[in-house]
């Protein structure tokens, strides 16, 4: 009996003209953008590789030790077009010094050529299920129960000896199976246009993943169609019910996610933690300044660091202090003969001062991190959290998770960024570098980067990926069983 | 009869479930944004008056020609627009104010030589360090170009399928009236509904940012809103029309509802972005800031170069068998003491100033600076032709029309940050003139603009030096804005005739 009702809900979808035009647009609408989309990868991949190339001659370029400029370059996520989350957004260079820490707040858009882009705003594919396969969920559901109750049919369906349970459960398995179809069939117009090109190379793991967003779109679908059911059952009347659906949709999905930010009032005193956490680093390096005072004064130099009074004729250098970091660099190209008795002082000067920049920053690191866990990641996360009132957003968060371009997935970066700058140290350490003359002199053959560690960013494994989307997914799951109970109830008695 | 009609469907529609949520979701929004607006506008005015305060009694503290031409006019702002609540424009996108490069300075032969200023036109990119998700501000051109498109639909799309299915769309044609006086009665019906409640909204909204003292509306501002309300009538009409057009098409409401509702899904939502990304194909590349630094640093080195060998040939000739930095290192290697007695004979000759050298500084500081904006220029206008581009591609819909209108009549967005670079260019040759003009006043002056020897030493009234301002000012706005006007118009009346065409030659 069940199977003869969800095969003539199934029909009666399937022959309808709604059900075509969703079929038509969301397929125009997801080749029209991916076919965009993956353009907009390749341009991206593009200017990574661009940059990539430039920071690795920039590296080359450095004659001493202390001269290293060294950035690393964040890859474009190739599930980026399903769902962009913050992988365009973010900046994607961060610099490797010995003396700071990178933290997620210091990435910058070197790579951008024209800021002014960011006025268009961004789209991806998640979006087109979010916004058109949802309207399509409630164009499907408000007359449901509504419309057999207006026009007499559910009274003869009932009059079959049917459980009502089951005339509602055929109804959502019919509904589902057609939301699914448009997905599906987009899913395999996207996954042959990718294997069309080659810039994108999908592996197993990514395929799980994808897996992954499209679970996550069928119970996102499946919430939106239970609450158009929900509505048709207590309201009975299609006009009604249709009006609620259609209003209650741009709520949830258009309004509310843009709304909520300003119903956050801001954090207290953002500007006093900041205040704090600068004086705290400053605490830090006037610590360093004062051992480097101490230094000095037991030694035999004179004159300004790091150039000393040495008879050097020839030398380029840079020093800033900027942001709590102080930082320097210098190659000397011909130090005099008078000076050399003094190099092995200076070289332990600059092996000191490594030390104590190193310290310094880890030391600053720890404020750093704490200023920015109480400001802007905060924010974020308190932001986040509001948004997910509405199961649009719960969508799109639970889809970055897949892909990896949530906060998170960003989070994951600037670890392998931090965990480089350690192996860079290590390279140092290993080379012995900062007590070494190749430290701020070429004069005697400048450094020979070749082993220089390469930075890897390996994307986490899927597992990962999994646990940082299952609260979102869990949530969705509950309240597609609230919904289902909820209806169920109202649907059992009803007065037909 | 036509005022029949119109009351008729006025009488329908305020009775019916629809009108009441239009009118609480239109409320809620328009208050959303004035609570935002008073929270956030007194700080944007009271920091930009206090930026444009210090700005000016530092400029005013420059009392040396010379100080002048080095540092320049200072930081350079945007006035905030009053009317920014109805258009945010992208402002967090959009530099704040411009100031002047960082310098340089260089010493050696010829002695020391420091850099003047030059304009720079900085970026902001505040989403590369924002962690929050994306949200839209929730401004006028949000509820317009969402809800004021998505209303009419759900007003219009049982409108004729509707009656015809009830049959009272025949009933109705059976009196003397004729098809495109009910459809125009229809029409304006329906306008007038939607309108209502904005109209509310709208009234809700104003009020309460009257209340605030930081925004001060003037009369010309309120010129504006008026024809900001027209913009926003005219495009609800648009919506109605294309309404009523499909409504007459098709024999169901329900089939006509969801075919509205896809176009209006393609043509509101996702149109304006997949449009912007995909100008971005065909748009000329511009350097990233890397690449350009290096253009910028070989264009830079033909010009110091060139001074370096103009200067040594000056020096040369004014002492002949002057020892070049190479023989002073072989020198150094068997005799330092001879090489330094040298090396200070050499720094004296660098350091001796004649009226020659100093023409010569002037040069290479005048070539730098005509360098470094030329290029900077190149690079914005690039920008700036990148998102016009942009700009004309996304206009294929209809509710980017709307938005780039609505900016350009609250003066924000880019139209009026490409203004604002306009009045900063023309405030900037201004002040180079007035150095100029000032230095040439002075007869003591070698007129050698950019040295401190070459130039006037007398102080300035700081009275004299001019200042800037920035102004809104609203016949280029309006210049601006003509074109999206003139191609709602057109959207409108082909919407219109559309359906016009459409209802006459359907059957009933």
């Amino acid at each position: 009996m069940l199977r003869t009702l969800i095969r003539q809900e199934l029909l009666s979808h399937l022959m309808s003209a709604r059900f075509f035009a969703a079929v038509v647009i969301t397929l125009l609408l997801i080749v029209a953008n991916a076919v965009v989309l993956l353009e907009d990868y390749e341009r991206r991949l593009m200017k990574y590789s661009q940059q990539e190339n430039a920071h690795r001659e920039k590296a080359q370029e450095a004659k001493t030790y202390s001269m290293l400029k060294l950035f690393v370059e964040r890859p474009p996520n190739p599930l980026s077009l399903f769902s962009a989350g913050l992988d365009k957004r973010l900046g994607t260079t961060f610099e490797i010094y010995y003396g700071s820490v990178p933290m997620i707040s210091d990435a910058s858009a070197r790579s951008l050529d024209n800021a002014f882009l960011n006025l268009f705003s961004k789209i991806d594919l998640v979006l087109i299920f979010q916004v058109v396969l949802s309207l399509m969920a409630l164009l499907f559901a408000y007359d449901a129960i509504a419309g057999d109750w207006e026009s007499g049919t559910l009274r003869m369906v009932i009059s079959h000896p049917v459980r009502r349970g089951s005339i509602l459960f055929a109804k959502y398995i019919a509904a589902m199976v057609c939301l699914l179809i448009p997905v599906l069939m987009s899913l395999l117009m996207v996954l042959i246009l990718l294997s069309a090109t080659s810039s994108i190379q999908l592996h197993g793991e990514d395929f799980v993943r994808i897996g992954g967003i499209v679970l996550t779109t069928s119970i996102y679908l499946s919430v939106f169609y239970l609450i158009g059911l929900l509505i048709s059952a207590t309201t009975r009347r299609t006009a009604t019910s249709l009006m609620l659906c259609m209003f209650l949709w741009v709520v949830l999905v258009l309004v509310y996610p843009n709304w909520s930010r300003f119903t956050l009032t801001p954090i207290g005193n953002t500007r006093a933690v900041s205040a704090s956490a600068y004086q705290q680093a400053e605490q830090i390096w006037k610590e360093v300044d004062r051992e480097e005072r101490v230094f000095l004064a037991n030694s035999p130099l004179e004159g300004e660091p790091p150039k000393f009074n040495l008879d050097v004729s020839s030398s380029n250098s840079f020093s800033s202090g900027r942001h709590f970091i102080k930082r320097y660099g210098i190659n000397m190209k011909l130090l005099g003969k008078n000076s050399e008795p003094l190099v092995p002082h200076v070289q332990k000067y600059h092996a000191t001062m490594g030390a104590l920049y190193i310290r310094a920053a880890e030391q600053s690191a720890l404020v750093r991190k704490q200023t920015l866990d109480s400001t802007s990641l905060r924010e974020a996360i308190r932001h986040e959290r509001l948004m997910k009132l509405s199961p649009a957003s719960l969508y799109t968060f639970a889809t970055a998770a897949w892909a990896g371009t949530d906060l998170e997935g960003m989070f994951d970066f600037v670890q392998a960024v931090q965990s480089y700058r350690r192996t860079v140290i290590d390279y140092f350490h290993d080379k012995d570098a900062f007590g070494s003359r190749q430290w701020f002199a070429s004069d005697k053959g400048a450094v020979d980067w070749w082993d220089l560690p390469q930075f890897r960013f390996k994307q986490t494994d899927v597992w990962e990926n999994v646990t940082r989307a299952l609260p979102g997914l869990l949530l969705l799951l509950l309240i597609n069983l609230a919904l289902f109970t909820v209806t169920f109830l109202f649907f059992i008695k009803i007065e037909v | 009869m036509i005022w029949h009609i119109i009351k008729r469907e006025l009488f329908d529609h305020i009775n019916s479930l629809r009108f009441i949520l239009t009118v609480v979701i239109l409320s809620a929004l328009m208050i959303t944004n004035a609570v935002v607006h008073l929270r956030t506008h007194p700080r944007r005015v009271r920091t930009y008056s206090e930026n444009v305060t210090n700005a000016i009694s530092e400029l005013k503290s420059r009392t040396a020609l010379y100080t002048l031409a080095r540092r320049g006019p200072g930081n350079l702002y945007k006035r905030p627009s009053s009317l920014s609540f109805i258009a945010d424009g992208g402002d967090a996108y959009l530099p704040k104010n411009i100031s002047n490069g960082e310098s340089w300075s260089t010493s050696g032969q010829g002695g020391e030589v420091k850099s003047n200023w030059w304009l720079n036109y900085g970026t902001v990119n505040p989403d590369a360090t924002d962690l929050r998700p994306y949200a839209t501000k929730i401004d006028w051109v949000f509820i317009i170009t969402y809800l004021l498109s998505f209303i009419p639909l759900i007003f219009t799309f049982d409108a004729l399928s509707g009656e015809r299915e009830q049959g009272t769309l025949r009933l109705c044609l059976a009196n003397p009236i004729s098809r495109p006086i009910l459809l125009i009665g229809k029409f304006l019906g329906t306008l007038i509904t939607v309108l209502i409640p904005f109209v509310f909204a709208v009234l809700l909204n104003l009020a309460l940012i009257s209340v605030d003292s930081w925004t001060q509306l003037s009369t010309a501002d309120w010129g504006r809103l008026g024809v900001i309300l027209l913009i926003a009538a005219s495009y609800t009409s648009i919506f109605i029309g294309l309404g009523l057009m499909v409504s007459a098409g098709t024999r169901e409401p329900r089939v006509s509802l969801v075919v509205l509702l896809l176009i209006w899904v393609a043509t509101v939502i996702f149109m304006p972005s997949t449009l912007g990304t995909l100008s971005t194909k065909w748009m000329p590349p511009v350097q990233t800031m890397d690449q350009f630094r290096d253009a910028r640093k070989a264009a830079l080195k033909q010009i110091t170069d060139d001074y370096g060998a103009r200067m040594r040939a000056v020096k040369e000739k004014k002492n002949p068998n002057l020892p070049s930095l190479s023989e002073l290192q072989k020198l150094y290697e068997t005799s330092p003491e001879a090489a330094m007695a040298e090396a200070e004979k050499l720094r004296g000759v660098w350091e001796t100033e004649g009226d020659e050298e100093l023409a010569l500084k002037a040069e290479l500081i005048k070539g730098d600076i005509e360098i470094r904006e030329r290029l900077n220029r190149e690079r914005l206008d690039a920008q700036v032709a990148q998102v016009q581009r942009a700009r004309t591609v996304t206009r294929l819909s209809p509710a980017a029309i709307v938005q780039y209108a609505l900016e350009s009549m609250a003066g924000t967005g880019f139209n009026r940050h490409l203004q604002y670079l306009e009045h900063l260019h023309q405030h900037t040759k201004q002040f180079r003139q007035f150095i100029v003009e000032t230095d040439r006043a002075d007869i003591q002056s070698l007129h050698l603009i950019g040295i401190p020897k070459g130039m006037s030493q007398k102080p300035v009234a700081s009275e004299a030096i001019p200042k800037f301002e920035d102004k809104i000012t609203f016949s280029n706005t309006f210049n601006t804005a003509t074109v999206d006007l003139l191609l709602l118009v057109l959207l409108l009346g082909i919407f219109i005739s559309g359906a016009l065409l459409v209802f006459v030659r359907s059957e009933v």
